[in-house]
C-alpha cells in the first residue's frame, strides 16, 4: 500500500497548527488549563481550544463545528482542496470524518434552551446539525466538497479509523483524493460521562506514570489530504503504509486485560507495512494516563517491541481529545518522522513500576524511518497505523 | 466509474409488522401482516444481564445481526461488520441533555458508556466473541448507501464475507420534528465477493458521477405494502428497503436495477445479474 499525506494540518490547545503543536512540543508547553468550561464545576483540567469560542457559523453553529473550521483555516488545506476540487472535480474528492461527540454540544445548549413546551427554540431547530453525521455534514458543505462523505463514530478509535477508509476508497479508485478528519469538542456530556466512570484526574495527567489518576480531556481537529502515491501532485514525504482494525470482545468500558485487541490491531498494521516490530522508530502510544488503559497497553507493547523502539503518550499537551485523538496523535507522529524528533510523555516522572519500555519525559532527536500510532476506544473498538517516510519532500 | 460485484448471503429484519425477512419478505411483495405490538426485540445472543442493560437500538441492530448470520450460515466471530444508524440513540441523547441541563449534572455511568454510536457494534463483538474490524458509521439520510458503499470496498480489499447493518429507532420526542424517524426498523446482510456461494446470485455495484443537484437527493419509488411506505420515508436505516425489494425479485423477474443517492454528486446503483 503506497498512501500518501500531501497535506496536515492540526487544531489543540497546544497549537491553532501544526506548527504551532511543534513549538509546544519542542519547548515542552503544555496546553492544558484548570477546567473552565461554562457550566462545568468539575476538578480538573482541560486542553480547551479558546479560539473556537469567537466562531459564530449561524445555521451551522455548534462548537463542534465551529472547531472544524477553525481547522480547516490552517495552513494549506482549504488551498489544496480547491486545487483538487479543480483538477478531478468536487465529485472525485471524498470526506470520511471521525467524531464521538459530533455536536452533541448543540444539543445540550438545545436542551437548556427549549421553550415552556418543552420544544426547540427556532435557533435550535438544525436538523443537519443534531444527527451524529454532522461532521461530514458540515465539512462537505464549508468545501463544497460533493464527493461521498461519510463520519466514522467509533468512539475514541473514530479518526484513526478515517485512513483505513480513506485508504480502501483510494485503492478501490472511488475517489481520487480524500479529506481525512477528526473533530470532538468538550462538552458536558463527555466531562460528566467521563466523571461518572471515575476516570477523571483532578491534576495534569502523567500517562504513564507511577503516581497517574486518571484522564484529562481535550478537544481538537485534525486534517489530512490523502491520496494515491501515482497521483499525488504534493509530496510530504509521509505515507500511510499500514492500518490494522480489531476488536476486544471484551467490555463495553473496560480494555481487555492482556489487550487482546489491541495486539491483533498492532499485529494487522505490522504485516500490511510489511515491517517487523523492530522496524518501528517510535509509537506515539494511546496512553490515557487512566490506570487500565496504560498499565494493559504498557504492558503489551513492551512484550511485543524491542528497547530500540522509543514510545510516549502526548496527551499532556492536548488532552484526551477521544474521537479526534486518532488523527491528533496521528499527525503527532508523522510530524515527528518528518522532522526526526521524537515527543517525551511529557509529566512523566517515575514510570510505573510493571512497564518496561523506552519512554522518557524529554524529547529525543534521531533519524526516523517508520511510526507507529495506537488508538483505543470504547465498546473494544482498535486502530493502529503505520506511517513511513519517503524520501525527498517540499 | 468504479463497479464491485458482490453476493447476498444472509438477510435478517426486524420492524413493527415483522419479526425476521421472511416476513419482510411478504410485506415486501405486497402481503399485508398486522402490527405484532412488540417494542423492541430481545436478542438471545446477548446474556441475560447484559440484555436488561441494552438500549434499542442495539438490540435492534443485534437481533437482525444474529438473524442475518445464521441465514448466511457463517461464525459471526469470524466477520468484520460495519453497523449503521443515521440518527444514533436519540433516547440517550434525551437522558444526558436532560441531566445536563439540570442542577444535578450527575450521569448514570452505563448510560454514558452506552451512549456512543458504536454500541451496537460493542455488543455485537462482545455478545459473539468477534475480535474482527468492526466499523460504526453514520450518513444521516444517506447512511444506508454510504455503509453499503464502505462495506462493499471493504469486502472486495479483504475477499471475505462481511456483515452490514442498518437499524434506526424512533427519535426522542424533542428531536422528532426534525429527525422525524418514528418506528424502529433494523436490517443486516451478510455480503461476500461475487462466487462466493454458487446458490446465490451476484450483484453489481456501480459508483457514478452526475450533474450537481440543488435539491435534497431523491430515493427510489420502493414498490411495497403501504404499512412500509412511512417507515421508508422517515427512518434512515429503512432505505435499504429498495435493495431487499431487488432480493424479493431474484426468484420471479431475474433482473432489475436500483440508483441510491450517495452525496449531491454520487450515486451508488445495484444491479442484479442476469445469470441468476
Amino acid at each position: 500500500m503506497d498512501i500518501r499525506l500531501i497535506d496536515y494540518q492540526s487544531t489543540t490547545a497546544a497549537g491553532i497548527n501544526i506548527d504551532a503543536l511543534a513549538e509546544s512540543i519542542d519547548s515542552q508547553q503544555s496546553g492544558l488549563r484548570e477546567n473552565d468550561l461554562v457550566g462545568c464545576d468539575i476538578d480538573t483540567w482541560i486542553g480547551r481550544v479558546a479560539a473556537v469560542d469567537e466562531i459564530d457559523l449561524g445555521e451551522w453553529q455548534s462548537r463542534n463545528n465551529a472547531l472544524a473550521a477553525l481547522g480547516l483555516q490552517q495552513g494549506s488545506i482549504t488551498e489544496n482542496l480547491a486545487l483538487l476540487k479543480e483538477k478531478y472535480s468536487p465529485a472525485r474528492v471524498g470526506i470520511v470524518m471521525g467524531s464521538s461527540t459530533a455536536s452533541i454540544d448543540r444539543t445540550e445548549e438545545a436542551y437548556r434552551n427549549l421553550n415552556q413546551a418543552g420544544r426547540l427554540t427556532p435557533l435550535f431547530q438544525q436538523r443537519l446539525v443534531h444527527n451524529p453525521h454532522a461532521p461530514s455534514l458540515f465539512v462537505a458543505h464549508h468545501t463544497g466538497i460533493t464527493g461521498p462523505a461519510m463520519t466514522i463514530n467509533t468512539a475514541c478509535s473514530s479518526s484513526a479509523k478515517v485512513f483505513a477508509t480513506g485508504a480502501r476508497w483510494l485503492a478501490q479508485g472511488v475517489v481520487d483524493a480524500v479529506l481525512v478528519g477528526g473533530v470532538d469538542t468538550l462538552c458536558l456530556s463527555v466531562m460528566y460521562g467521563f466523571n461518572s466512570l471515575q476516570l477523571i484526574s483532578d491534576t495534569v495527567c502523567r500517562p504513564f506514570d507511577q503516581s497517574r489518576n486518571g484522564i484529562n480531556l481535550g478537544e481538537a481537529a485534525g486534517y489530512a489530504i490523502l491520496m494515491r502515491a501515482e497521483d499525488a501532485m504534493l509530496d510530504a514525504g509521509v505515507a500511510l503504509r499500514g492500518y490494522g482494525e480489531s476488536s476486544d470482545a471484551h467490555h463495553m468500558s473496560h480494555p481487555h486485560p492482556e489487550g487482546l485487541g489491541a495486539r491483533l490491531a498492532i499485529q494487522q498494521a505490522l504485516k500490511m507495512a510489511e515491517l517487523g516490530t523492530q522496524d518501528i522508530d517510535y509509537i506515539n502510544l494511546h496512553g490515557t494516563a487512566s490506570q487500565a488503559n496504560d498499565l494493559i497497553e504498557g504492558k503489551l507493547i513492551g512484550s511485543m517491541f524491542p528497547k530500540s523502539t522509543q514510545v510516549s503518550s502526548t496527551k499532556a499537551w492536548v488532552g484526551h481529545t477521544l474521537g479526534a485523538a486518532g488523527i491528533t496523535e496521528s499527525l503527532i507522529a508523522v510530524d515527528a518522522l518528518r522532522r526526526n524528533r521524537v515527543p517525551g510523555s511529557l509529566n512523566l516522572t517515575t514510570l510505573d513500576e510493571q512497564l518496561d519500555l523506552s519512554i522518557q519525559s524529554d524529547n529525543l532527536a534521531r533519524p526516523l524511518d517508520y511510526v507507529m500510532s495506537n488508538s483505543f476506544g470504547f465498546g473494544g473498538n482498535n486502530c493502529c497505523l503505520v506511517f513511513a517516510k519517503t524520501g525527498d519532500y517540499v | 466509474m468504479t463497479s464491485i460485484d458482490f453476493q447476498i448471503l444472509g438477510v435478517g429484519a426486524w420492524g413493527p409488522n415483522f419479526q425476521n425477512w421472511s416476513e419482510l419478505s411478504a410485506i415486501l411483495n405486497g402481503e399485508k401482516l398486522e402490527g405484532h405490538g412488540i417494542k423492541g426485540p430481545k436478542p438471545e445472543v446477548i446474556p441475560a444481564n447484559e440484555r436488561r442493560r441494552a438500549p434499542l437500538p442495539v438490540r435492534l441492530a443485534v437481533e437482525s445481526s444474529w438473524q442475518a448470520v445464521n441465514d448466511a450460515g457463517l461464525d459471526p466471530a469470524e466477520l468484520p461488520c460495519v453497523f449503521v444508524s443515521g440518527i444514533g440513540d436519540t433516547q440517550l441523547t434525551d437522558y444526558m441533555c436532560t441531566v445536563l441541563a439540570a442542577d444535578n449534572k450527575a450521569l448514570s455511568p452505563t448510560k454514558f458508556h452506552n451512549s456512543v454510536h458504536n454500541a451496537a457494534a460493542g455488543y455485537w463483538t462482545i455478545s459473539t466473541g468477534c475480535t474482527q474490524a468492526a466499523n460504526s458509521v453514520a450518513g444521516f439520510q444517506e447512511s444506508v448507501s454510504l455503509a453499503m458503499m464502505e462495506a462493499l470496498i471493504q469486502c472486495q480489499a479483504e475477499q471475505r464475507p462481511l456483515l452490514i447493518s442498518f437499524y434506526d429507532a424512533p427519535s426522542s420526542e424533542v428531536l422528532c420534528e426534525l429527525l422525524k424517524s418514528d418506528v424502529s426498523f433494523a436490517a443486516s446482510i451478510v455480503i461476500a465477493p461475487p462466487s462466493y456461494s454458487a446458490a446465490r446470485p451476484d450483484f453489481s455495484a456501480q459508483i457514478r458521477q452526475h450533474e450537481l443537484k440543488q435539491q435534497e437527493n431523491r430515493w427510489p419509488d420502493l414498490d411495497a405494502h403501504q404499512t412500509l411506505q412511512s417507515g421508508y420515508a422517515k427512518n434512515p436505516s429503512a432505505k435499504i428497503l429498495p435493495l431487499l425489494k431487488l432480493l424479493t425479485l431474484v426468484e420471479s423477474i431475474g433482473s432489475d436495477v436500483i440508483e441510491l443517492p450517495l452525496s449531491q454528486q454520487t450515486s451508488l446503483r445495484i444491479t442484479l445479474a442476469q445469470s441468476a
